[in-house]
């Protein structure tokens, strides 16, 4: 952790850790393989377009593109089983062993710990989506107060959690027929071509349009996000987004005299810059 | 006036003519053999034509070319057309593909004939008529060899080193070393190498079913239960097609016995076809598709179209992805404008209006 102080500062501005280099190298293996098998896969969902050729033939066409395709299936496929035991590894190492020595070792206690991991959704996220619609449609100019990880990260999350099991099932049950269907009933190969390609159609619209536009095409962060690549979130996105968890940190770390307020419109905004200055 | 310009063109008209026949005499390629009258001194213009009886624009011009290099290149013009005995000829009849053309079959060293494809073709399901030799009911709709053929073109393969399409040069040294007729050769080379492996590749094929077994009408009227090529399209089989894969089973790999005549397609409820449901999964376990498929395999749907009239636990499937598809993202991208409006226009109030 010494490389990685919680709140870095670098000329006059805070910038605070949010993602290990493992998480940040998961994420990039994640991004590329997704766009890869997108690139890969959606020539085939819509092999009657007129572009569908040209973007097929840049990866080899009909010889090489579904092995590229099932390449980057199997990469994708690896670093799920990864991530699973990266998570049971941190939660138990993290927590459970911890209680363990503690308080001994409890159904209730295990269900506890995981119910409140960061990324599970809760009570608050309800109450978050909910602040956000009054500030959206004008009722309020105070954005929602988000914890360590919003509502919209919790999603961004999931969605692609269920949707990996989901397209990550179906692929190898369609690519391995001969042995998938020694078991399965022959219309398993429909259902999973259905699965397959539409889940992975809702997957990549999910991703570019929603996920793209929270961390590249929103005016905040314009024309991308560095935390994804640094692993520090520079303040101000921190009090937009996370205003709760920020001054939580802030507090522990004994900076409650430099808490900035809560994001608000524009206009309140630069009134408080000027203040500040 | 008139009288005169009219003879200075018909000049022009013959001094042309002559022209363009010292040019055709001039070209690189030698006189069709197959062409001893002569046909192509008028069906080598490419502008050849003329409006028929029936208000169409019909083209008459023959390549000489393309045809040189099609199955079809030894027959001679009259032995397909042969109802014309003078030339200029008046309109010629349709072709008749089952007339004994004027080549010899060698193995038997009899008149060349197409008869018993047409005797294949009677006992398969395409047949005009029914098992009681009754015409069947739309048999107007039923193909006869000019639905499925025209006058294809050779595609020969080479085997050195490696399968490659085209003409191998090693093979034509070999061939040389005994024969010496190059005409002889080429032929001889394309027939064998072209039926060493598809004369069209499975994209063409699925093209030439769906010219009746995707047209709606057709497939209403004689009760099918798919649009075959379109469903066919809808499968990894048919979207490898589209992108002119060759390794991938097209509509006659399924659909015929394998060492059948292709011609001999029988209906999936006799007993004796291939995709019966006794025979089916004989079909994907053939070694050189799923050499390992079970049973089960080939009691894959095929050719789903993934509609409610055929299949509602395929569409009810479909429908809940599409659903849970613009479930998610428009409220999301609904965010997403808000937001937007939201940045873009900050000082906008619901309170500031009430005041």
């Amino acid at each position: 952790m010494a490389d990685y102080p919680f709140i870095r500062i670098i000329n006059g501005k805070k910038y605070f850790y949010r993602f290990t280099v493992n998480q940040r190298i998961q994420h990039v293996i994640l991004a590329v393989s997704v766009v890869v098998l997108v690139l890969t896969g959606m020539p085939l969902k819509f092999h009657d377009t007129s572009w569908a050729p040209y973007l097929y033939a840049l990866f080899g066409g009909i010889q090489a593109a579904p092995i590229v395709h099932k390449v980057f299936g199997s990469i994708l496929v690896i670093l799920f089983i990864f991530h699973i035991f990266y998570l049971i590894h941190i939660i138990y190492r993290g927590q459970i062993l911890p209680m363990k020595k503690r308080e001994g070792l409890t159904v209730k206690n295990v269900l506890l710990v995981l119910v409140r991991q960061p990324l599970v959704p809760n009570l608050k996220d309800a109450r978050d989506i909910g602040d956000l619609m009054k500030y959206l449609f004008y009722f309020t100019n105070e954005r929602p107060k988000g914890d360590k990880f919003t509502w919209k990260e919790k999603f961004d999350y999931w969605a692609p959690f269920w949707g990996m099991v989901i397209i990550g099932f179906s692929g190898l049950v369609l690519w391995n027929k001969e042995i998938a269907t020694t078991i399965l009933p022959g219309e398993a190969l429909n259902f999973s071509l259905i699965a397959h390609s539409d889940e992975a159609l809702l997957a990549a619209l999910f991703l570019f349009i929603w996920h793209w536009y929270n961390v590249h095409f929103n005016i905040a962060v314009f024309p991308m996000g560095n935390v994804f690549i640094t692993g520090y979130l520079p303040e101000e996105l921190m009090v937009e987004e996370h205003y709760e968890y920020y001054v939580k940190v802030m507090t522990e770390a004994g900076l409650e005299n430099e808490i900035l307020p809560p994001h608000e419109s524009h206009e309140h905004e630069s009134q408080h810059e000027g203040e500040s200055s | 006036m008139t009288a005169t310009y009219i003879r200075k063109f018909r000049y022009a008209g013959i001094v042309m003519f002559l022209m363009l026949c010292m040019l055709a005499g001039t070209s690189a390629s030698p006189a069709d053999a197959s062409d001893i009258t002569n046909c192509l001194l008028c069906h080598k213009y490419p502008g050849i034509s003329r409006v028929d009886e029936e208000g169409k624009l019909r083209l008459f011009y023959v390549n000489e070319d393309v045809f040189n290099n099609s199955v079809h290149m030894k027959v001679k013009c009259e032995g397909c057309h042969t109802d014309i005995k003078k030339i200029p000829h008046d309109t010629a009849k349709k072709v008749d593909c089952l007339v004994e053309c004027h080549i010899t079959e060698p193995s038997t060293e009899t008149k060349f004939s197409h008869r018993d494809v047409a005797t294949y073709l009677e006992k398969s399901v395409h047949s005009t008529k029914d098992e009681k030799g009754q015409p069947k009911e739309f048999a107007e709709d039923l193909p006869s060899c000019k639905e499925c053929h025209d006058n294809p073109l050779y595609r020969p393969l080479s085997f050195f080193k490696s399968q490659t399409p085209g003409i191998s040069e090693d093979a034509l040294g070999r061939c040389r070393t005994c024969h010496k007729k190059e005409e002889f050769i080429y032929r001889f080379y394309n027939h064998i190498t072209s039926r060493l492996h598809k004369t069209r590749i499975p994209l063409n094929i699925a093209e030439v079913c769906a010219r009746c077994h995707d047209n709606p009408d057709i497939v209403a009227r004689h009760n099918l239960s798919t649009r075959a090529a379109f469903s066919y399209g809808e499968t990894f089989h048919g979207k490898a097609a589209k992108y002119l894969s060759e390794k991938i089973p097209d509509c006659l790999d399924c659909h015929v016995k394998k060492g059948t005549s292709v011609h001999q397609m029988l209906s999936h409820e006799d007993p004796r076809s291939s995709i019966h449901n006794n025979n089916r999964s004989n079909i994907c376990s053939n070694t050189d598709c799923h050499p390992d498929a079970s049973q089960k395999l080939s009691n894959y749907a095929v050719h789903a179209e993934f509609n409610l009239e055929q299949s509602k636990t395929h569409y009810f499937f479909t429908l809940f992805f599409i659903m849970l598809t613009g479930g998610t993202l428009l409220p999301l991208m609904g965010i997403i404008f808000l937001d937007l409006v939201r940045r873009f226009f900050p000082n906008a109030s619901m309170k500031r209006r009430k005041k």
